[in-house]
């Protein structure tokens, strides 16, 4: 869900152990943006929550928006689930400022969400999170034989290949001599 | 639910790719041509491929040569090939694998790797005592070209003449661990073939060599370790090789090793031979040279 936490940045230095707590910077109050899938259901996420995403991170870094404004134009992800967008939120809050571990154990099990999972991923530009779902999708058929693999993968034999390769010269070649048709017509 | 991960951006797909063990790479590969296309696309280094032929199957060894960071890398795959049947098994760690591709033969299967891992040949063919005979013909079919052929020293006499008669044209080194020493004919069998590389090597029993083995050889590099000749033979050798002008000899190196030390001024008795940085060195009146390296228990003849 959203996130409300007003947290620190690790890569800030750490204060040296003697330093008076008076002495402490005061804390920057964090901003919040707010984004939306396919559902339309708005997400607040926290700046450094975002920073996860090259995308957002890029598209947010020269707005400099206020609060309200940040509220009254939530970035819109149409091309994304609702439910998959709020993944990518959750794990972008947990992991924010935070180091990425080697492994993730806090990924979707189901691999009908991994695909589109992937797919948000990629289009955010969320490094570590698809390095997370390629190594799961690469899991999806570890010791499974090619019959297996086929399944699990969709992946079409030879003979369905050669059918759609032929399928879609048939459907050029009628695109092109479409064209020319047309091209001809104009030039009468 | 099942994914369509041939729909992955192509940059996805390669990372999804590279995360897979080097094992599930290979099933993958055979999957369909694309998934065999995907797979050659990763430019998986590999160290060359093993070739042992056994009982009645051939069990190849395949290693990645680079530890890529997932599970089970740099661990070698054993993949097995029977005579009787087309199936392949493959070592998956959590057991035997058996499964047959349509249309696929043994060396469909071979091909198959050699291309995914974009090679021409079988790096080493290895013959144990255990291959029967009549299967050399069905190894023969099955692996297009080897680079080293290497018949054991546990290899029977018998299989050892056959295996390199049948093998040795597809190969570009020999190595062989046993030849009788009883039939002095025997080894000029192997010599007089016309092979680039032929090492003779046996810890136990020492190749009797003679001067006719010598004159008669064909191989254009031959090394014998553990080679029994006199000194007196090698001299005669050499005094032939000064007489025959004009006259071709196939050899461009022979190398020998020996259990004991040489005696140098024997070997070289009687020959006009001219003192060069490496050892020795003579020169026939057709202009021919032959260079000589001696050391302790070891010669080189360099032609």
């Amino acid at each position: 869900m959203s996130s409300t936490e007003q947290g620190t940045s690790s890569a800030a230095p750490a204060e040296p152990t003697t330093a008076p707590e008076s002495a402490a910077a005061p804390e920057v109050p964090e901003s919040f943006y707010y984004v939306h899938g396919k559902d339309k259901v708005v997400h607040k996420v926290s700046a450094g929550a975002l920073q996860h995403s090259a995308l957002i991170h890029g598209m947010i870094s020269n707005l400099g928006y206020t609060e309200e404004q940040a509220k009254a134009n939530p970035f819109p992800f149409e091309n994304i689930d609702g439910d998959i967008l709020q993944m990518v939120v959750d794990w972008c809050n947990q992991h924010k400022g935070k180091p990425t571990p080697p492994e993730d154990t806090n990924l979707p099990k189901q691999k009908e969400k991994l695909f589109d999972l992937v797919l948000a991923v990629n289009y955010l530009e969320i490094k570590e999170l698809l390095t997370y779902c390629c190594k799961q999708v690469a899991m999806m058929v570890k010791g499974k034989s090619p019959e297996e693999i086929r399944e699990i993968w969709m992946i079409p034999t030879d003979a369905e290949d050669e059918a759609a390769e032929k399928e879609a010269k048939k459907r050029a070649g009628k695109e092109a001599a479409g064209e020319t048709a047309a091209a001809a017509g104009d030039a009468k | 639910m099942p994914i369509r991960i041939l729909s992955l951006p192509a940059k996805d797909l390669q990372y999804a790719l590279e995360c897979m063990d080097f094992g599930d790479l290979i099933v993958f590969s055979l999957c369909s041509k694309r998934t065999k296309n995907l797979v050659k696309s990763l430019n998986l280094q590999i160290d060359p491929i093993l070739a042992d032929v056994c009982k009645n199957y051939i069990c190849l060894q395949l290693r990645p040569s680079k530890i890529r960071g997932v599970p089970h890398d740099p661990d070698p795959l054993f993949l097995f090939l029977t005579f009787s049947n087309f199936w392949i098994k493959i070592d998956r760690k959590n057991g035997i694998a058996v499964w047959k591709e349509d249309g696929f033969n043994q060396s469909d299967w071979i091909a198959h790797f050699l291309d995914i891992f974009k090679g021409s040949f079988i790096e080493k063919l290895r013959i144990n005592n255990v291959c029967p005979i009549s299967y050399l013909d069905i190894v023969k079919q099955i692996i297009p070209n080897v680079r080293k052929l290497q018949i054991l020293e546990d290899c029977s006499v018998e299989l050892t003449k056959r295996a390199f008669l049948k093998l040795a044209p597809i190969s570009m080194m020999v190595e062989i661990g046993n030849i009788s020493s009883d039939h002095k004919e025997n080894i000029s069998e192997f010599l007089t073939w016309n092979v680039t590389f032929l090492t003779l090597k046996n810890s136990r029993n020492p190749f009797k060599l003679g001067l006719n083995d010598l004159l008669v050889t064909n191989t254009k590099m031959l090394t014998i370790n553990n080679a029994n000749i006199t000194e007196k033979e090698l001299n005669r050798f050499l005094k032939l090789w000064m007489k025959r002008n004009q006259s071709f000899y196939q050899p461009k190196m022979i190398r020998l090793t020996f259990r004991n030390e040489l005696n140098i001024e024997e070997v070289l008795k009687g020959m006009k031979q001219q003192i060069v940085k490496q050892g020795w060195q003579l020169k026939r009146a057709d202009g021919k040279e032959l260079s000589i390296s001696i050391r302790r228990n070891f010669l080189i003849f360099f032609f």
